[in-house]
């Protein structure tokens, strides 16, 4: 069921309570996370935190402490899979699921005991109405009831009461059929695309000012979770300037309350601003040059793997007056009267070359005279981390190192993601390149399809869902056409990982239909496939059965 | 001294009187050698009453191994008289004074485990199932000894 009151009915039924936390590993979810932690040792609610990487982890998480933690909060995973079907609890154990995966499972829904989910109702849901997915069971037991009755009645009046009985039973098993196909019809519209909802970090913010609890640092942590959401694609463009005319508000509302004139902030609190800044990744941590080359959008505009985009851009950087020297320094060594007004200079010029969004709204901080991050960067620098492929780290280590690089006292694991994210959109721009150059990119007719062989370099950056799925969009953007679906060869476990995104457009409402297309091929051409990533339209699948499920996907999509 | 002395005068008595400095020698030498061997006993001796401090009044059977009988049974009497003074604290109830070594912060503090321990009981009865990676809000006694053995690491932020 769906929680009115976060207050009421969530934080002050933990609040005596020891909860069990169980995270996915994405950043909006560690940002939620980090602000859930930052509630809960401002009232000494116990916990204990345990990262789950897929359905697997999750139901062994579970059945590890379900024994000892009555309560169970989980983030960005849950809420579309019937989770009691999942994980067989007792009926003691609660469930609170903030998660932004949609459509959320009917089930979930409608349980009154024992799921309550933190989701905003008016999400824009489209959950069927109870009539039409439930039957009460009672409807079943008064067919037999009546038959039994009648057939006690005395045999003259049997023959006229059964023929009636038989055609109302008739009637009444047409009627269930129909309503059963009905049902069909609807959960099969209600579940074919997946897509996500508001963010989790933001709904425990919200949570922390409906208690007056909020701080800068859980402000900031907001931001990077929305702004996640907005880097990976998961939500669309209008969702997410809404999000951020909220986020606005309550950064206006922070800001007015600390300073005025006689008391102005010391340089080393935390400072939060809104800024209309450019969609350069990383740029101030990088040079101007490397961030055009290396960021999606402009890269892509430019179409930078050719010779006439590299000229285009050498035109580009020409008509703004920007010389090569100062455009390939390091950013902060750059000329101050060139940085003066670069924002508005480069977006002048990225009109005349058809780069109408070369701006976007978003926020950034700023601490200490030599500490300043855009909202994007904290995301492409705890993503890295969190996707690191060194050897012996394994997928906890990276997610306590990205949880670490979130506070504002780990400014050294922030930069080392940030370096770690430089090298992982020069793998992602080099990998386009050569998909590109070498056509690696196929047309199965309904959707495109590319497959990275064992032995490319930066592989094993790509058997990560984020980086793959950053691939993805970046490669369907270069080639602009229809939906796309990607395959990476992870060689010792024998298995592709496979991921599916929809076509891309301005408007599109980034629904994804690959999870049940997914689904559906694997079930009909029997593939080993596995399926424990919480986003449904990334899958696992064992080499041999590559071509086979390719071809079902094709049948089924045309 | 007193054995040299004695040497020394046999020595002069019987007319050997050219031995008396090789006597001396080596009972300086012994002497020294008296002192290392005292040095590093009474350097044991303070470790071992430092263990009592850093793992408890259990020690681990990996560091018993290492100790002579007659060790143990300092320890051992470290054990109650340190036991006898604590209880003569704070009233009634005695004071453990081995716990909150550095003045703390808060009563509960956030730690994130190292390695694997498995099952951990805390207070009121309940386990906590301490994994690696995992992290936890726990009241501070609990976690200073595991803090102090390696196991939970405490996660300032």
């Amino acid at each position: 069921m769906f929680i009115a009151d976060i207050r009421k009915d969530f934080y002050e039924v933990v609040a005596n309570q020891r909860v069990v936390l169980l995270v996915a590993p994405d950043i909006d979810a560690l940002c939620a996370c980090k602000i859930l932690q930052a509630l809960f040792h401002c009232d000494q609610i116990q916990y204990t935190l345990v990262p789950v990487t897929g359905w697997q982890d999750l139901g062994t998480a579970f059945l590890e402490h379900k024994e000892q933690f009555r309560y169970f909060v989980l983030i960005n995973c849950g809420a579309n899979v019937d989770l009691l079907e999942m994980l067989q609890p007792d009926d003691d154990s609660i469930f609170f699921i903030c998660d932004t995966h949609r459509p959320v499972d009917v089930v979930n829904v409608y349980n009154d005991t024992q799921i309550k989910l933190l989701i905003k109702q008016d999400d824009d849901l489209g959950v069927p109405s109870y009539d039409d997915i439930f039957r009460d069971e009672d409807e079943e037991g008064e067919d037999s009831g009546n038959e039994s009755d009648e057939g006690s009645e005395p045999s003259g009046k049997r023959r006229r009461f059964d023929e009636g009985a038989v055609e109302r039973r008739i009637e009444r098993q047409r009627a269930k059929r129909e309503w059963e196909a009905r049902r069909r019809e609807i959960l099969f519209d209600y579940e074919q695309y997946e897509y996500h909802g508001t963010s989790a970090a933001m709904m425990f913010f919200e949570l922390a000012w409906v208690l007056t609890k909020d701080t800068k640092d859980m402000l900031w942590w907001a931001i990077i979770g929305l702004t996640d959401q907005w880097v990976h694609d998961k939500i669309t463009n209008m969702k997410y300037v809404t999000d951020i005319a909220t986020m606005q508000r309550h950064v206006s509302r922070h800001n007015h309350r600390n300073e005025d004139e006689e008391n102005s902030l010391s340089i080393d609190c935390m400072r939060i601003s809104f800024e209309y800044d450019l969609r350069l990744t990383l740029y101030q941590h990088w040079s101007l040059y490397e961030s055009i080359c290396n960021s999606c959008y402009t890269s892509c505009s430019f179409k930078l793997w050719t010779l006439n985009g590299q000229k285009k851009l050498q035109e580009f950087l020409a008509d703004m007056g920007l010389p090569l020297k100062q455009v390939r320094q390091k950013f902060n060594s750059m000329d101050m009267s060139i940085k003066e007004n670069l924002r508005d200079v480069i977006e002048e010029s990225s009109n005349k070359y058809g780069m109408k969004d070369i701006r976007i709204q978003t926020f950034g901080v700023h601490f200490g005279f030599k500490n300043r991050f855009l909202a994007s960067d904290m995301v492409h620098a705890t993503a890295a981390l969190l996707e690191s492929a060194e050897k012996d780290d394994s997928e906890t280590d990276t997610f306590i190192k990205a949880l670490d690089a979130l506070s504002r006292s780990n400014i050294d694991r922030l930069h080392s993601g940030i370096e770690l994210a430089k090298k992982k959109l020069i793998a992602i721009q080099q990998t386009v390149a050569s998909c590109i150059c070498t056509n690696l990119i196929l047309s199965q007719g309904p959707f495109l399809y590319c497959y990275l062989m064992e032995g490319t370099p930066d592989v094993k950056l790509f058997s990560k869902p984020m980086a793959l799925t950053l691939l993805c969009k970046y490669l369907l953007k270069a080639f602009s056409l229809c939906s796309f679906a990607h395959g990476v060869l992870d060689v010792e476990k024998g298995t592709v990982i496979v991921v599916g995104i929809p076509p891309e457009s301005e408007t599109s409402d980034k629904k994804n239909f690959f999870g049940r297309a997914f689904e559906k091929a694997a079930e009909s051409t029997s593939s080993r496939t596995l399926h424990d990533h919480f986003d449904t339209s990334i899958i696992e699948l064992k080499t041999e059965d590559r071509s086979k499920f390719l071809d079902a996907l094709i049948t089924l999509l045309s | 001294g007193g054995l040299c002395l004695h040497r020394e005068n046999e020595a002069k008595s019987e007319g050997r009187a050219e031995l008396i400095p090789s006597i001396k020698l080596r009972h300086c030498c012994l002497l020294r050698n008296q002192r290392c061997v005292t040095a590093y006993l009474y350097d044991r001796l303070l470790r071992i009453r430092a263990l009592r401090w850093e793992y408890g009044s259990v020690l681990p059977a990996n560091v018993r191994f290492h100790m002579c009988a007659e060790e143990l049974q300092w320890f051992s009497q470290y054990k109650k008289s340190l036991a006898s003074f604590m209880r003569s604290l704070g009233g009634d109830e005695g004071l453990d004074i081995t716990q909150d070594m550095k003045p703390p912060k808060s009563l509960y503090i956030e730690v994130r485990c190292l390695k694997d321990h498995g099952e951990f009981e805390i207070d009121d009865g309940t386990v906590i199932l301490l994994k690696k990676n995992s992290q936890h809000f726990l009241p501070r006694w609990k976690c200073e000894l595991l803090i102090r053995q390696g196991v939970l690491e405490h996660v300032v932020s």
